[in-house]
């Protein structure tokens, strides 16, 4: 490929992942006369759109929800996760390949069909318009990927290691902890990543879930903004440069091991 | 090879009496390790999944929600859905011919993207796998109201700019009234938010390639189109294999870039899907019963799908 092609394509792929990104913060950052106007390059520059949705907007308020929603299910995804990962990458057993497909099929189940059943269970379990009911759906969300995740890591790391921690005399607890662990921390941060994101971005179950405002997710607390006739585009804008920027920064920072963590899984096991 | 065979030959130490006990507490162990998954996965998953192909069979609405009761009607629910044109019209075309669309555009721009980023220097390959890693990163919510913006009727961007060329009049145009542009637009944005993962995945298995391989592939003479096909491809066979699964899967079920783009909700019957209009029947018009028949048959046709790409990714591997 001749290098005026390459950099004309590098060029092209740029410009299509970042435009949208630009044009987010670029209207957030739009002055007040401007707000809402379809302009690639605002007269005037300010904050108050992010001043706006963050003290009158409520979406402070917002953002701690979808703060603890988010932590409490990558804690115990992450937990529940390594362990189901080191039994079906470490042992084999009856019906392993029965739950690796199973855990696989399940991604494939649409949210639609879960959430008629969820919500009337969440309703007669008094679990509606609670931060908990979220936390528990989110969890069961990102427990496959990240078990087919965290199967690849757990098995690159050599058996032969296990076994010296054993010879030592170490036992099975001690020796997860001092060989295991630290050898797919770089998994557990790639799936704790993508646990994040989704009870971070996710949109259904917290629009079905939560009917008092004060228990809205970023996700759902966006369309506050959008009126019966108008939209107020600078405050979405800014809304939105709040809730993205925090999961770019995540992710740039994990990028090698996600990406790392899905060859594993695709290939390895 | 087992654990103890190795042991005893290269170390000639740990005696096989002791390691019985400790085996046969091991059969139960993998189980107590994926007891905790299991459970949250069957609960919310499986059960959910049971618990809905149950309420297709019945007539649930608010009253039922209310009171608890149930009430069967047999396959009333499914008899109205597979006998309502709209379905074979509308929603059916909608939701198949967006899929693979939206999946064929995510694969080959990834794959393209992938075979680019495996070209360049590493400072600029880092470069554009960040730039990349943005657009994954931006959640869907976000990116869909970002694009509504683009192609906001009168003054979006888009709109303008195809104004400018000719393309349309931008006082009249709505890209979200028409069937065809409104799955353009919807199109646009989860490839915008799907191909990353499909590049990323492609490239980290093209890094495992041997260079040796591809040298000797140049050295018979064969191109970029042959040496993709030949080499590149048959070696790459299960990733390609997973990011098509899992594009088609994501795709099939895109709910949220639908349901917030103008209309998607409900609103404009042409543009619904089976998911929106399974969600829409339940949670609009309190018909739980329908919604859930609509969504039994959104999952019956994923089923087919992961069902038959699994049977291709595992022919020849032991999982």
């Amino acid at each position: 490929m001749r290098a005026a092609a390459k950099g004309l394509a590098v060029t092209g792929v740029l410009v299509f992942t970042l435009f949208p990104v630009y044009l987010m913060i670029v209207t957030a950052l739009n002055g007040e006369a401007n707000a809402g106007s379809r302009t690639l390059w605002p007269d005037e520059w300010t904050l108050d759109n992010f001043a706006y949705v963050v003290t009158e907007g409520g979406f402070g308020r917002y953002l701690t929800n979808s703060l603890t929603v988010a932590l409490a299910t990558v804690l115990a995804g992450a937990l529940l996760a390594l362990l189901a990962a080191v039994a079906v990458a470490r042992f084999r057993f009856r019906f392993r390949t029965s739950v690796l497909v199973m855990v696989l099929i399940i991604q494939m189940v649409p949210v639609e069909a879960l959430v008629i059943p969820l919500f009337i269970q969440a309703r007669t379990m008094a679990m509606l318009d609670t931060l908990a009911g979220l936390v528990v759906v989110y969890l069961a969300f990102s427990l496959p990927f990240a078990i087919w995740t965290l199967r690849g890591f757990v098995a690159a790391v050599p058996v032969e290691l296990e076994e010296a921690a054993y010879l030592d005399g170490a036992s099975w607890g001690r020796m997860f902890r001092s060989v295991l662990l630290p050898l797919v921390a770089p998994g557990l941060v790639a799936t704790s990543v993508f646990s994040f994101i989704v009870a971070w971005n996710e949109f259904i179950f917290a629009l079905t879930f939560m009917s008092d405002d004060q228990n809205y997710t970023v996700a759902v607390g966006l369309r506050r903004f959008f009126g019966q006739h108008a939209t107020d585009w600078g405050a979405v804008m800014a809304a939105s440069t709040l809730i993205t920027i925090p999961v770019m920064v995540f992710f740039v920072i994990a990028q090698k091991r996600l990406t790392d963590g899905l060859v594993a899984g695709a290939v390895k096991g | 090879m087992t654990v103890a065979e190795r042991t005893d030959v290269d170390l000639g130490v740990a005696p096989p009496a002791p390691r019985r006990p400790c085996r046969r507490a091991g059969a139960a162990r993998p189980w107590l390790l994926l007891a905790p998954a299991l459970l949250v996965m069957g609960g919310l998953l499986l059960y959910p999944l049971l618990r809905v192909l149950a309420l297709s069979l019945q007539d649930f609405g608010l009253r039922e929600l209310v009171s608890g009761r149930t009430k069967w009607v047999g396959f009333d629910n499914y008899a109205e859905l597979l006998g309502n044109a709209d379905l074979w019209a509308t929603v059916l075309p909608n939701t198949v011919v967006f899929a693979v669309v939206a999946v064929a555009l995510t694969v080959v721009f990834g794959t393209l993207v992938a075979l680019l980023l495996a070209r360049l220097t590493p400072l600029v390959r880092g470069l554009v796998t960040t730039a990349i890693m943005v657009a994954w990163a931006m959640p869907a919510v976000t990116g869909t109201y970002v694009w509504v913006f683009v192609f906001t009727p009168g003054d979006g961007i888009a709109v303008q700019a195809l104004d400018a060329l000719g393309l349309l009049d931008a006082a009249t145009a709505n890209p979200f009234s028409n069937r065809l542009s409104f799955y353009a637009v919807a199109a646009l944005n989860v490839v915008h938010h799907g191909f990353p993962f499909v590049a990323l995945t492609v490239l980290a298995g093209l890094l495992t390639i041997p260079r040796e391989l591809t040298e000797a592939a140049i050295v018979d003479g064969a191109g970029p189109w042959r040496r993709f096909w030949s080499l590149t491809f048959p070696m790459l066979r299960p990733v390609f294999a997973v990011v098509t699964v899992l594009s088609t899967i994501w795709d099939f079920k895109v709910f949220t870039q639908i349901y917030l783009m103008p209309g998607g909700d409900g609103v404009n019957r042409n543009v619904l899907t089976l998911g929106t209009w399974s969600y829409v029947e339940s949670f609009a018009q309190n018909r739980y019963g329908l919604g859930a028949a609509i969504a039994v048959l959104l999952t019956a046709l994923l089923l087919v799908v992961t069902v038959a790409y699994l049977r291709l990714l595992f022919r020849d591997e032991e999982l």
